[in-house]
């Protein structure tokens, strides 16, 4: 990881240190094999939930991890923000409202 | 029945295109083709069919492509310097293979050139005009009744093959003034075999010289069409494997049942021992020379090929068992002359007629060519 | 899957985009916005010129089309015509619209064609590896501009409300719900209507003014974005290098060219016919 990629990192701690985990559970599912790796999900998180780690098996070397699933509030703002449809939060429950 | 009527080519060409179906017109304003956009604004909307005027001769062929796609029969009609402006979106339409007819009636070239007078001067640039290896049909009718045929012809072998096809004229076949005679409905043959079903999205995926089981938009299937080289479903890809192959589906296509897209006339070339060979305007003339000729004496023919591209060679290499000589007669400075070097013997002597002042032949500078030709 | 993954032809997978590239979010919020309107997708057709934006038809499930760079619009105004019961949806560049397709842009707009335009704005031509746009910044380093770009960028939405558009927003790439909605009105909307959208080419644009990073480079962008409100007060200089966001133009009391064609010239036509034939 590079020194920018790294600052996204510090940053997402930075914010989780304000916040508490959440009450109700959400299912994080990572889609591993489109993720590029890009930091938007890390970036976008408003609990410091996701964080970026070197990974071999990436194409690009790098990719997003869920470093502490309890902060996750189910806002899906990762999702929204992932160009490359590499996340989804509570996506079994949508499945069946469907 | 059928009605004998006074009318200029270009409205021949839009009525023959309203008896075939057409039913979306775009196109721009050029001298010597408006007519053919005057006439269809005026008719096209009282049928309930689709006509517009684009801001240049790029996105009339653009709207064509599009409607094209999306169910309709389309005509766009221009001139050289539109023709040349229609290039990429020509390579577009034989890429994706997409049924279309572009009409060109040819003027004085190049660029301006000569705007109100004939020439035959687009005719290597109708098959090498757009980009990369591509397959054409170009169809060139001479006589008024012929250029009704032809327009029919065109659009019926533009969806039979899925290609576009070019239909053209010359600024005085296109602006003559002329008798016709219009056929009956029932007598006009329109190909119609669309596909409404497909059983998969590989809607490029067949055999050599068979078309593609495609369907148009809004059919019920989510369609890719793509100008990028493209697998059978018409995903982009750049597999050497695919694009070798799809590469000579798309040549096949056209050149496996060439013998059936050919036409071509010919007058006294029993016993000829000259063949003429002549197209559009200067096929008129020479008609008349060679009747002229034979008068005198002179075992001379005329050979007309309504197709030009792709090219009757298989019909001239036959007659050049026989015949030893062909003059071959065109309004620019020597352009089809070369294909006829391509496929004559080196037994055959060739003689050429060419004038490109935007002045047509008379049968007597025909004759005089002819005459010449037998000493 | 999510309804709005309907919309998305996961056979074509993966994206061709870099890491963080803005295209995969104008992307996802279009499929959004056809699923928040619960669009048929045979209902539906994107078209796209040739670019890093050009490649997204490939992605949607519906019917889509790749056409030539400048000239989507075109090809869109063909289908339109054509069928005008379907939404037309144009996807395009910076320069595929603002350069070479800049004549038909202001035509399309002209003449009030119901095709929905998105202009994915990133300030440079992306696909070929990082040239000068239309919408460069000045001053902005490129491929073409390794002194600065001197040339003064467009407003897009001023050229477009001047070509009589009767629809034009911008969102950015940041703004993702905000982003789904203005599409969505523009969906509804009868008429032309373009939604710019701010985007990101970090490893291109970015990579020489300092901003490799799509993180970083969204922070620039967020620091340019001001609602309408805050625009109307700046001085010139202060907007030049301003993004102002929301709906910019809506202008609903034209008529949508394929149903005036339709409905007036078509009638009219028809009429004029049966006065000649009672002659």
């Amino acid at each position: 990881m590079d020194r920018e990629e790294k600052q996204i990192n510090e940053a997402a701690l930075e914010v989780r240190k304000k916040k508490q985990p959440s009450k109700k559970g959400n299912a994080i599912e990572l889609v591993s094999h489109y993720c590029k790796g890009c930091g938007l999900c890390v970036d976008s998180c408003p609990t410091g939930t996701l964080l970026l780690e070197d990974n071999v098996s990436s194409k690009f070397g790098i990719s997003v991890m869920v470093d502490a699933p309890e902060y996750c509030i189910g806002c899906k703002m990762c999702e929204r923000r992932c160009p490359d449809f590499a996340i989804f939060i509570n996506h079994e429950m949508e499945k069946e409202k469907q | 029945m059928s009605e004998r009527k006074v009318l200029q080519g270009n409205i021949i060409v839009a009525k023959a295109a309203i008896s075939a179906g057409c039913n979306f017109f775009a196109g721009y304003p050029i001298t010597p083709s408006s007519e053919v956009a005057q006439y269809l604004s005026k008719e096209f909307p009282q049928m309930g069919r689709d006509f517009i005027q684009m801001e240049d001769e790029i996105s009339a062929l653009g709207a064509c492509i599009g409607a094209s796609l999306s169910g309709k029969k389309v005509l766009t009609a221009t001139s050289g310097p539109g023709f040349s402006l229609m290039q990429e979106h020509l390579g577009f339409a034989v890429m994706a293979e997409i049924p279309l007819v572009i009409v060109n009636v040819m003027r004085g070239g190049p660029s301006t050139g000569i705007p109100t007078k004939p020439s035959q001067a687009d005719m290597m640039q109708t098959r090498w005009g757009t980009h990369g290896d591509h397959p054409i049909i170009v169809l060139y009718p001479a006589f008024s009744d012929e250029i009704f045929s032809e327009t029919i012809r065109a659009f019926n072998l533009s969806e039979k093959f899925w290609n576009p096809v070019i239909l053209l004229l010359d600024e005085v076949i296109a602006k003559a003034h002329e008798d016709i005679e219009i056929p009956e409905k029932k007598d006009i043959n329109i190909y119609k075999e669309k596909v409404n079903v497909i059983k998969d999205l590989n809607i490029y995926d067949r055999n050599i010289g068979e078309n593609p089981p495609r369907v148009d938009f809004f059919k019920g299937y989510p369609i890719h069409i793509d100008g990028l080289e493209h697998d059978s479903h018409g995903w982009p890809t750049s597999d050497p494997v695919i694009a070798d192959k799809m590469q000579n589906l798309r040549m096949q296509k056209i050149y496996h049942y060439q013998d059936e897209i050919i036409k071509f006339n010919e007058y006294h070339m029993e016993d000829a021992e000259i063949m003429v060979f002549a197209f559009g305007v200067s096929a008129r003339a020479a008609l008349n020379a060679v009747k002229e000729a034979r008068d005198e004496g002179i075992k001379v023919g005329l050979f007309q090929p309504l197709t030009i591209w792709p090219f009757p060679k298989k019909a001239l290499q036959e007659r050049f068992k026989k015949i030893k000589k062909i003059l071959t007669v065109e309004m620019n400075m020597g352009q089809i002359k070369y294909e006829i070097e391509r496929v004559s013997p080196d037994d055959v002597k060739k003689k050429t007629l060419l004038r490109a002042n935007g002045i047509p032949f008379t049968p007597k500078e025909i004759v005089n060519s002819i005459r010449e030709f037998t000493k | 899957m999510n309804k709005y993954e309907k919309y998305i032809r996961y056979q074509t997978f993966p994206t061709p985009w870099c890491p963080g590239c803005g295209d995969g979010i104008v992307l996802k919020s279009i499929a959004m916005a056809f699923s928040d309107l619960d669009i048929d997708p045979n209902d539906i057709i994107v078209v796209a010129g040739i670019g890093c934006s050009g490649r997204m038809p490939t992605f949607f499930n519906t019917n889509t089309l790749h056409t030539t760079h400048g000239r989507a619009l075109t090809f869109a105004t063909g289908v339109k015509l054509s069928r005008p019961d379907k939404l037309v949806v144009v996807i395009s560049g910076d320069g595929d619209a603002l350069a070479i397709g800049g004549n038909h842009l202001i035509h399309a707009a002209r003449r009030n064609i119901g095709i929905k335009m998105i202009l994915i704005n990133n300030g440079v031509y992306g696909m070929t590896g990082g040239q000068v746009s239309p919408l460069t910044p000045q001053k902005f380093v490129t491929e073409t501009t390794p002194y600065g770009n001197i040339e003064p960028k467009f407003h897009p939405a001023e050229l477009l409300i001047a070509a009589r558009a009767t629809f034009v927003a911008r969102e950015t790439v940041n703004r993702t719900i905000q982003l789904k909605e203005v599409i969505k009105k523009s969906f509804q909307h009868k008429g032309f209507s373009v939604v710019e959208a701010i985007s990101n080419c970090h490893i291109n644009l970015g990579r020489k003014n300092n901003m490799k990073n799509p993180v970083k480079m969204a922070k620039w962008i967020a620091e340019r974005t001001v609602t309408k409100a805050q625009f109307e007060k700046m001085t010139p200089a202060e907007r030049d290098h301003k993004y102002p966001v929301g709906i910019l133009q809506e202008n609903t009391d034209r008529y949508e060219y394929s149903e005036l064609y339709h409905k007036h010239i078509v009638t009219a036509a028809k009429e004029s016919a049966k006065k000649n034939k009672k002659k």
